[in-house]
């Protein structure tokens, strides 16, 4: 009886940060969603070590966006690393037709893809409040 | 060769750029294909390495935005901006609270103005040295009518060609003069001897002891060499204006033409 006992202790511990963390995820999505409807915004990348959502309005560009953002934040590490940065707030890749804007939120990577003449600032500010 | 012209520009104009602003702390540029082209006095080549390569994925995929205009990385502690600029990247590294406007001013009138100024100086910049073809000699006779008449040969005072002292280094003993490509043609002009100022040709002779002047080795600045007999330029009108004047076939084959610079040195054996 007693070792069942600890069994439900050890399942309850695991399973609070889970769903914080999930809850998290969540409001992250639904900001994501949020933003998604912002003059310009494209589409976005979410991805964290569990699980990913992708959401573009044009699906063939998928591997492209994704193999773009994971370098950009991957190289982002590198050059903070290198040149002493610091924490690494935003990157910006500037193309000649979309913007994307990378970051990191906790353990949560980020990407979101924009009309060059998108507000990008209004995006940084309001995932910064995460 | 010409990529170290280049580069030996572009480093100082980097360091003259850090020096006018010292928010900048590292700076350097390279090419889409990742070669370096030049950094400053701070930055270790290992550092510009790594970085370049971190750069891969995003150069690779960046055609699915366009291609590329610029990134900016925002750290705590500072920021990195990358520019892009007639196909080559230039990388800044600056402080947190360094004046971006000012530096983006700068560098972006700066490096452009630079590479104009070069690539007006070198007509064949930043290409990778490729093989170098040797011309075949032989002597055509289909050529068309020489376009002026040869007038006998004058010693007269003329105008020293222009010497880069930066690309006198093919051969340390022998000077390497840039000329411009002059077109040479006619019935009776041999396809495998190009003409130059015969005050270049006396200076040479004088440096290699008296010796004869039969060949010279051209080098474009893409590399390619040729070597080719030389004569005095007879037509006053092309005399002390630093030309050589070069028969098509040799042009073809050297991928030249016309107005172009290329390096002219004695070729003695």
């Amino acid at each position: 009886m007693g070792k069942k006992k600890k069994i439900v202790q050890e399942v309850t511990v695991m399973t609070e940060p889970l769903a914080v963390e999930e809850s998290s995820v969540n409001d992250l999505r639904g900001c994501l969603l949020e933003i998604k409807e912002y003059d310009g915004v494209i589409g976005y990348i979410l991805r964290n070590s569990t699980s990913a959502a992708i959401d573009l309005k044009d699906p063939t560009k998928v591997i492209d966006y994704a193999i773009l953002s994971s370098s950009s934040l991957d190289a982002s590490e590198v050059l903070s690393k290198d040149f002493n940065l610091g924490t690494v707030k935003s990157i910006i890749v500037d193309g000649k037709d979309v913007k994307m804007l990378s970051l990191t939120v906790s353990e949560n990577r980020i990407s979101v893809f924009m009309d060059k003449k998108a507000n990008c600032e209004k995006i940084q500010k309001k995932l910064h409040s995460f | 060769m010409d990529n170290e012209v280049y580069s030996f520009a572009l480093k100082n104009t980097l360091n003259e750029i850090q020096n006018i602003c010292p928010d900048i702390k590292n700076s350097f540029m390279f090419k889409d294909d990742g070669e370096i082209i030049a950094g400053d006095e701070n930055t270790p080549e290992k550092v510009v390495v790594r970085v370049i390569d971190s750069f891969d994925g995003i150069l690779e995929k960046a055609d699915a935005i366009g291609g590329i205009e610029g990134i900016t990385l925002e750290g705590n502690k500072g920021r990195v901006n990358i520019s892009c600029m007639n196909d080559l990247y230039l990388v800044t590294v600056t402080s947190r609270k360094a004046d971006m406007n000012y530096i983006n001013t700068v560098t972006h009138v700066l490096i452009p103005t630079i590479l104009k100024l070069l690539e007006k100086i070198h007509p064949a910049p930043l290409k990778s040295n490729q093989p170098q073809p040797e011309i075949e000699t032989e002597t055509a006779s289909d050529e068309e009518l020489e376009e002026e008449e040869e007038t006998p040969f004058k010693e007269t005072l003329a105008e020293e060609p222009e010497e880069d002292p930066e690309t006198e280094t093919l051969l340390p003993e022998l000077p390497v003069n840039q000329l411009i490509i002059e077109n040479l043609g006619g019935l009776l002009v041999p396809s495998d001897t190009v003409r130059i100022d015969s005050d270049l040709l006396s200076q040479w002779e004088e440096i290699s002891g008296s010796m004869k002047i039969e060949e010279v080795e051209v080098e474009t600045f893409d590399g390619k060499t040729s070597r080719c007999k030389v004569k005095p330029i007879k037509d006053s009108k092309y005399e002390g204006k630093g030309i050589i004047r070069m028969p098509e076939k040799i042009q073809l084959n050297l991928e030249i033409e016309k107005g172009e610079l290329i390096r002219v040195k004695p070729a003695v054996d």
